[in-house]
């Protein structure tokens, strides 16, 4: 057990003190920042009124009440959305869109009275409810889905008063639906919107997703270290392969956690500071604080805790067995399959989950040891999954990680010794019957 | 008596199309320092790795102390420096010493201990902190040996310990290996080196192509391998010699160095003879001693000429 306990600290040592973790564990949290704040500084900057040109060709007063509720939009800061400039066509819209159309694209410096886009409405716009927009801008959809979301607010309302419902049945038929909806767990409820709930499994299953994938390659790069530079054979005088099989893996899980956890603490503080952090920034705190920072539940800690233990020990097998097949990364890609597939889809398996946490596919991945790691915790999180299961996954996967270690172990002693060429599945299957 | 070190029995292995060592049988007795020797190829490391256990023997016996445990089991009792050598290249120098010694069952800070010690016993006092991948090769052998030594093994298995080492650091090691010895440790190490095997060992076995051709005790082996044997050293006329050295009546076999050369006598031919002869055809010599079969004319003898100088060979080309 102390020569195990040696491994896992050289391992997680020699990896700690490289400079390439310490620049991710560094630069992740600058990357958080970077998300958090970023947003902010472009809303709070990027949007501003725009100069419109509207060339009324209805003959009707829905011009008017086009023009109206163009300038009824406002921006975050109170100013207009949009300037509107309205010219009645009369009989000639084609003319008066070439003229205007011949002022618009310019920079406010180079021509002050220019637009920056012409809307032409006419007829038809209130029949089939096509409108036409020529402008510098038609190439931004936040800017053209303000224009058309107006203008189709407008023309419900002038279709219902034209079809005489009364004004203020109109207004109130236009509120839209506002869904609160709160997470529900064992029959109580959480107190936790849907919403938050969906980050945190989200944010879960991702992070296990990044650490599986960055650490379990570490570890299968570190065998191929050890086989490269010749070390393999004084350290299998003098461990047996279980050791150094355990002690690498916990070693190098153990890195992924730590980093995990700096990140996570990172996090945590970047969230809980966010408000400070943007205004340091020149953003506006308040729009970084409506960003919903959901509490993450002890169970739910601990749970991806468990399933992030158990996992990393069934794929840092796998890639330590695959390091041991190989004598160069470049060699892996013909052995990689059986460890990239199986997480690539744990990963849409818990993409599906989070779209419909109780799809009969999330429920089943949560059953299978190579998927459950990335689902389960996820299907928890979102409520959707009763302790039984829980329990019933949980058990599964400690099965997974025992006939996936004695499978690596099996095929990783005989391996480590082998240099030269490289083994055919045929063989490798040799060596797991041999006794 | 104690039980031997290592005791093989019958043993054999197989690799895929040919027989890397065949029913080979030997006794390595505690205490002494024993030699493995052959020519390249003919099976030293094998039998190594399977008295390490890396390899299993398909057939016969290991036993080490006298027992079948293996030397996993026995691994905090064993040094082991396997051939190609190996160390983690980006792990500071005391600190790759003080994890071999963990992995060996000594405590941390016992293991950093004695590696201060070994590593300016070899003049390594000054590089502790600094990266394997920093040192010069003769360096990286000496940690890695130190590595082996770290645990203070019974048992101490060298293969081809002095390969690669130049004549300062072989003289390093070389004088470890006997202190070793001399403090009632077994050494076992292979080479194809007879002169050093020559002056070092107290046992050797001779194995070429698997199979074992020699084995005992330096004094049995030459007894046993018996005739007369002169060296000679020429001072001038040297191709004087020739005529004489040719023959047949007087001399079995010549082994020519040029300036030098190792005679045996054929039956019955007295070394006097030979001399009377060489001094009658004009040689200059400034030796002419009767002396044993060295290891090396034995090795040539049993192995083969043609065996002999194949590993010669490559040895040059490495």
């Amino acid at each position: 057990m102390n020569k195990v306990l040696s491994v896992i600290r050289r391992e997680l040592m020699e990896r700690v003190r490289t400079r390439a973790f310490i620049l991710s564990t560094f630069l992740m949290p600058i990357f958080l920042i970077a998300v958090l704040v970023l947003p902010a500084v472009m809303m709070s900057g990027g949007e501003r009124s725009s100069r419109i040109a509207l060339v009324d060709g209805t003959g009707t007063s829905l011009g008017a009440a086009i023009d109206d509720g163009l300038r009824g939009e406002r921006l975050g800061d109170g100013e207009q959305r949009f300037e509107v400039t309205m010219v009645p066509a009369g009989g000639r819209v084609d003319a008066v869109r070439d003229s205007l159309v011949a002022l618009t694209g310019f920079s406010a410096k180079e021509r002050p009275d220019g637009f920056e886009g012409v809307l032409v409405v006419t007829p038809e716009t209130y029949t089939s409810g096509t409108a036409h927009y020529l402008g510098s801008n038609a190439g931004s959809p936040q800017q053209m889905q303000d224009l058309s979301r107006t203008l189709s607010r407008v023309l419900m309302r002038a279709r219902l008063d034209g079809a005489g419902v009364d004004q203020s049945v109109v207004a109130q038929a236009l509120v839209p639906a506002r869904l609160d909806a709160d997470r529900v767990s064992d029959g109580k409820p959480t107190g936790q919107s849907g919403m938050a709930s969906f980050a945190i499994a989200y944010a879960m299953g991702f992070l296990l997703y990044i650490v599986i994938l960055l650490y379990g390659q570490q570890t299968a790069m570190s065998v191929i270290e050890e086989k490269t530079s010749r070390i393999m054979e004084v350290l299998a005088s003098s461990l047996t392969p279980f050791q150094m099989l355990l002690g690498k893996i916990v070693g190098v899980g153990l890195t992924g956690l730590l980093q995990l956890s700096i990140w996570a603490l990172c996090a945590y503080l970047l969230a809980s500071q966010r408000g400070t952090i943007a205004g340091v920034f020149g953003a506006d705190p308040d729009v970084v604080n409506a960003i919903a920072i959901p509490p993450i539940p002890a169970d739910l800690l601990v749970i991806f805790l468990a399933y992030f233990a158990l996992g990393f020990l069934i794929y840092g097998a796998m890639y330590a067995t695959i390091g041991s097949l190989v004598n160069s990364m470049q060699d892996m890609q013909q052995f990689i399959w059986p460890v990239m597939l199986p997480i690539i889809i744990g990963f849409f398996g818990m993409i599906r989950v989070t779209n419909d946490p109780n799809a009969a596919m999330g429920t089943v991945f949560s059953f299978i040891p190579f998927f459950a790691p990335f689902v389960a915790p996820v299907k928890w999180a979102m409520g959707s999954m009763s302790p039984v299961e829980l329990a019933i996954s949980l058990f599964g996967m400690v099965v997974g990680v025992v006939v996936i270690a004695w499978l690596a172990g099996r095929i990783y002693r005989t391996g480590i010794l082998m240099y030269g060429k490289k083994p055919t599945f045929g063989e490798i299957f040799r060596w797991v019957k041999a006794g | 008596m104690s039980a031997p070190a290592v005791l093989l029995d019958g043993v054999t292995k197989r690799f895929a199309g040919h027989t890397a060592v065949r029913n080979l049988s030997m006794t390595v007795p505690a205490g002494g320092i024993f030699g493995l020797l052959g020519p390249n190829g003919a099976g030293k490391s094998t039998t190594i790795r399977m008295i390490m256990e890396i390899y299993l023997a398909d057939e016969g016996r290991v036993e080490l102390f006298g027992t079948t445990h293996g030397a996993r089991a026995l691994s905090d009792k064993l040094g082991y420096l396997p051939e190609e050598r190996g160390l983690y290249k980006k792990m500071k120098v005391l600190d790759q010493l003080v994890f071999l010694g963990e992995t060996k069952g000594i405590s941390r800070g016992e293991a950093r201990k004695r590696a201060g010690e070994w590593l300016e016993r070899l003049g390594l006092g000054e590089w502790t902190q600094k990266k394997v991948e920093d040192l010069s090769k003769g360096m990286q052998q000496k940690v890695q040996f130190a590595g082996t030594l770290l645990h203070d093994p019974d048992l101490v298995i060298l293969d081809e310990p002095f390969s690669g080492l130049d004549p300062v650091n072989s003289q390093v090691m070389k004088d470890v290996v006997i202190d070793i010895a001399k403090r009632g440790r077994t050494v076992l190490f292979s080479t194809h080196i007879m002169e050093q095997a020559e002056r070092m060992c107290d046992r050797v076995v001779i194995i070429a192509r698997g199979e074992k051709v020699v084995d005992g005790t330096l004094a049995e082996i030459k007894r046993e391998f018996g005739g007369t044997h002169v060296a000679l050293t020429f001072s001038r006329e040297k191709e004087k010699a020739a005529r004489v050295l040719a023959d047949r009546s007087l001399v079995a076999s010549v082994d020519d160095y040029g300036a030098t050369a190792d005679v045996e006598l054929a039956p019955g031919a007295e070394a006097e003879a030979l001399l009377a002869a060489l001094v009658g055809e004009g040689v200059g010599l400034t030796r002419f001693e009767l002396v044993d079969p060295s290891l090396q004319a034995i090795f040539i003898a049993k192995v083969g000429v043609e065996a002999a100088t194949a590993g010669r060979r490559e040895e040059v080309a490495a």
